[in-house]
């Protein structure tokens, strides 16, 4: 009998306090919603050219693919020339923090690369790049 | 008096919240963002086009370092072709005669974009970091 109560005593101080924790996991939620950058990537791989002096933009968020066979990708689809401008639009419109960030094939033809600057341009974006790798 | 004492302190013992499914809630929604958070870090390299409305001064070799790419990928340089691995030491030659001149990348229709980033980072490394772009009529 006396053995029980002191196992029910042991139980009790065996529970853990569970707040220093809690204060960790809200801390690293916060950072995660506050970091969240809802990237629209653009659903192709490209081969991208490389750049010795490439550097990381602060804010990319809008990712336009131009393949090697001179297609626009944007958000995970296909788009075409003169569909370019809107969707860009619509997506500076829901993130207008983030710039535009076009990634072209080494192999892609340069009047689709500028059509795509020109694009971005048009939808009132200003923070265009063009992507590269440093080798 | 003593019965008046565990009273209160069962009480106190009564009023704590359970956290456990908050914590449970918030573990989720941790989760969540970690899986969602996509650490894309995309490197590029800066651009400045023209507006298109503007009138052109780009045939003004007093302007502007002009480096021209034609159809066929070579890079023009001062009405000569120049190795895209010659391009960063003709644009350091041309910049050091006059630090103020920016560069000028005239594009053809069908050249590649490893050529136009090419030149570009010749020209960034060649410490010119104003560089237009345009295309050829």
């Amino acid at each position: 009998m006396r053995d029980s109560v002191e196992e029910l005593l042991a139980e009790e101080e065996a529970e853990i306090n569970l707040t220093p924790m809690l204060d960790v996991v809200f801390i690293m939620l916060i950072f995660f919603i506050v970091t969240a950058v809802f990237v629209k990537e653009p659903g192709i791989q490209v081969d991208r050219p490389e750049a010795v002096t490439a550097m990381v933009p602060e804010r990319g968020a809008i990712f336009i693919a131009v393949s090697a066979a001179n297609e626009f990708w944007i958000d995970q689809r296909s788009v075409d020339m003169a569909g370019l401008k809107p969707v860009i639009e619509r997506l500076h419109a829901e993130n207008p923090e983030g710039g535009v960030v076009i990634q072209a094939d080494n192999e892609a033809q340069n009047e689709f690369v500028l059509a795509a600057m020109d694009a971005a341009k048009e939808a009132g974006v200003n923070d265009v790049t063009l992507a590269a790798v440093v080798p | 008096m003593r019965k008046h004492i565990a009273n209160i302190k069962l009480d106190e013992e009564e009023n704590e919240i359970n956290l456990t499914p908050m914590l449970d809630v918030v573990f989720i929604m941790l989760i969540f963002f970690i899986v969602t958070a996509s650490f894309l870090r995309e490197s590029g390299l800066d651009t400045n086009r023209p507006d298109q409305d503007q009138p052109q001064v780009l045939q003004d070799e007093e302007g502007a370092i002009l480096v021209i790419i034609d159809e066929t990928d070579d890079i023009w340089i001062d009405s000569r072709i120049v190795d895209p691995r010659a391009v960063r030491a003709n644009i350091e030659r041309l910049h050091a005669e006059d630090p103020e001149r920016p560069v000028v990348i005239q594009t053809a229709r069908t050249s590649r974009a490893e050529t136009l980033v090419t030149v570009m980072d010749a020209s960034r490394q060649a410490d010119v970091y104003n560089i237009s772009i345009a295309s050829a009529e």
